[in-house]
């Protein structure tokens, strides 16, 4: 087959360099974005949606029913494979040491589960209504507990991370595309592709290598000092910077790359615009043109990756908090993986799926407002 | 800077480029280097994985040429073992997603109406599902061999291929010749057979490269976090027992035990987005223009 027909095919996914990065495989549009931009050609039959209803009302419906999804799936998920909760209880040196088939009722009784499945989805929903996330086995303290102490940390590290790779790609990306071909593209690009194909956590152990352990500039763990007694808010700051320094690095850097390529892919397609031609021939200046012309077009692509990368960030955490041991959720999730603490991991898994979701939410929401072609639909 | 407008704009090539890419060759070569050790990794290994092969943290030595970890097994016959888990998930996934992908992707793009309305919804809802933290969770409670592992990678990554293949189904399916099939009234299967699978091989296969990409850093990263079949070897792995050892960083022992398996994650990723960029040239000409 002569491969030219395929230029007929839907180019925005394939059209990004291939992915590799945690980021893994998207494409730079927004869920229901591509959707609505899928060329529709000449096909019969092809069903369009009606317009009597707004178009984020779809949206939001889609996302609720993800999330519903997803909180089931939570649910039934361990239920469903094989295995009973009160069996290790019948091992004798269990603590609770279930002798015969009345007290494995009563322990059943107690725990609920000889209720039908049906209520016991129904209270686990009620459960998480009121914000109740169960009991950690590992930790021995209330799961909501546990994530409501560690998710402000992992809020700053992913959030610092992505508005720093964000401010650093975008302008990098504006500049590279802008000179394309110079040595300062070619440069940008290789070490940025080489970059994005190391793993999150080895960049974060070679940062932890060089900068605190070769040359202890920076400190090895911890989101602060230990039984720090701050003078200032502003030592605490200062301190809690300090010790953000390195893992906002790693993190930054395995953000960057994605985002770089996208912008500067995108700055490139519209250098030859006509549009281009006659801002620089009503003599604009250089900046507004990189900026206000060309890069104003890359913003679209680089918000949808922005929320991408939102989800990303906060399930690619574990890797490099586990690394410098920082306070978040990331490090929590490792932990409970490690000692198979269900509970827990299923209250992460929660709170960063909803983080996800959010995050993903607000960028199609705003996707319509930065881009009028999408308003209109 | 006029020069660079001057330059830009045209027609767009209306072929793709002949021949094979620089890039190419070299991920190609990368790659079969790879499946070399895949293949003959029990040969060329020196010691079996688990072997105690040596003294606790030895530095490289005529037997073990990449010295030894903590409990004494050899650095280097782990790191050649150690390619299996990575490259037989990447085929697995990657064979799974596309294969889930083209199902959904061709039936719904067959057939219009209801089921390509369904199907499509479907999509859009495993595209949002939060995936590294579920496939934590599967992972952590089906204990994650390769085989599940490929498959839940599979289940939760097939929507970008399924979307790309739709499309490219809608779009073939209003070309003359499948018209003219349609005419002469051809069923449903021999148009999918003849008409329809011979032309999304090649994009299946410019599917298939990032997906198994993808899957080798999935495989890595639920290694390191500890998921992941405790008998096979893996990168993965390797670099969480080197980093869970904190001292590794204070000694010299980083360079041998925590090095090795980055450098092969790193060199198997960089071969796969090679061959994926070649492959994209051949695809698609108009984003050659653009990386070039």
């Amino acid at each position: 087959m002569h491969p030219s027909i395929l230029r007929h095919a839907a180019p925005t996914c394939t059209s990004q360099a291939p992915e590799v990065a945690w980021q893994g495989g998207y494409c730079s549009q927004t869920v229901t974005q591509v959707l609505h931009r899928e060329p529709a050609p000449t096909a019969p039959a092809e069903p369009r949606q009606r317009r009597s209803r707004p178009p984020y009302l779809r949206t939001i419906g889609l996302y609720a029913i993800t999330l519903w999804a997803v909180i089931t799936l939570v649910f039934f998920l361990p239920r469903l494979l094989p295995g009973d909760p009160l069996r290790q209880l019948e091992d004798a040196d269990s603590g609770q040491f279930i002798y015969d088939t009345a007290e494995r009722e009563r322990v059943a009784a107690y725990y609920g589960l000889d209720k039908p499945l049906i209520s016991q989805y129904r209270t686990y929903l009620s459960d998480l209504r009121h914000g109740e996330f169960g009991w950690s086995i590992s930790q021995n303290q209330p799961v909501a507990e546990l994530l409501k102490k560690r998710l402000p940390w992992t809020l700053l590290l992913t959030g610092g991370a992505l508005a720093l790779s964000s401010a650093l790609s975008f302008f990098a990306g504006v500049t590279a595309g802008w000179h394309r071909g110079r040595f300062a593209d070619r440069s940008l690009i290789v070490v940025l592709s080489t970059t994005r194909a190391i793993p999150e956590y080895a960049l974060a152990a070679a940062l932890l290598i060089l900068f605190a352990v070769t040359y202890p500039v920076f400190p090895q763990a911890g989101g602060q000092r230990a039984f720090a007694e701050y003078a200032s808010p502003l030592e605490a700051v200062g301190d809690i910077l300090f010790h953000l320094a390195l893992p906002l690095t790693a993190l930054t850097i395995g953000l960057a790359a994605n985002k770089f390529l996208i912008v500067r892919n995108t700055v490139i397609s519209t250098l030859g615009e006509d549009y281009m031609v006659l801002a620089r021939a009503k003599g604009l200046s250089r900046r507004l043109l990189k900026y206000r012309h060309s890069g104003r077009n890359a913003l679209l692509p680089f918000v949808t990756a922005l929320g991408i990368q939102a989800g990303f960030a906060v399930s690619g955490s574990p890797f490099v908090e586990t690394i410098f041991n920082y306070p978040g959720l990331g490090s929590l999730v490792t932990r409970a993986v490690d000692a198979r603490d269900y509970p827990l991991l299923q209250g992460c898994f929660i709170s960063i799926a909803v983080a996800v979701l959010i995050a993903n939410l607000a960028v199609e929401l705003t996707y319509a407002k930065l881009d009028p072609r999408v308003r209109r639909r | 800077m006029t020069a660079t407008v001057a330059r830009h704009p045209g027609p767009p090539p209306t072929s793709p480029p002949r021949g094979i890419h620089v890039a190419g060759i070299i991920g190609g070569a990368i790659m079969g280097f790879y499946f070399v050790l895949l293949l003959f990794g029990s040969q060329l290994a020196p010691f079996r994985a688990t072997e105690l092969a040596g003294q606790s943290l030895a530095s490289p030595s005529g037997t073990n040429r990449l010295g030894t970890n903590l409990i004494g097994q050899d650095i280097l016959s782990q790191l050649i073992l150690g390619a299996r888990a990575s490259l037989l998930v990447a085929l697995l996934a990657g064979v799974g997603t596309v294969l889930l992908g083209g199902i959904v992707g061709i039936l719904a793009g067959w057939f219009p109406g209801w089921p390509d309305a369904v199907m499509m919804r479907v999509t859009d809802l495993v595209l949002i599902v939060p995936k590294l933290p579920l496939l934590l969770l599967i992972g952590a409670l089906t204990g994650g061999s390769v085989v599940g592992l490929s498959l839940v990678i599979s289940l939760l990554f097939w929507p970008n291929a399924a979307r790309i293949l739709r499309s490219q189904v809608l779009s073939l399916r209003t070309r003359t010749h499948v018209r003219a099939a349609t005419g002469f009234g051809a069923g449903t299967w021999h148009q999918l057979r003849r008409h329809i699978l011979p032309d999304l091989t090649l994009l299946s296969i410019a599917e298939f490269i990032p997906a198994a990409g993808r899957a080798v850093s999935l495989q890595a990263g639920l290694a390191f976090l500890g998921i992941g079949d405790p008998t096979l070897p893996s990168w993965g792995s390797m670099i969480r027992d080197a980093v869970a050892f904190r001292a590794v960083f204070i000694t010299d022992a980083w360079k041998w035990w925590f090095a090795p398996p980055v450098i092969a994650l790193v060199g198997l990723t960089v071969g796969i987005t090679l061959l994926g960029t070649a492959a994209e040239r051949r695809l698609s000409p108009r984003l050659a223009r653009h990386t070039r």
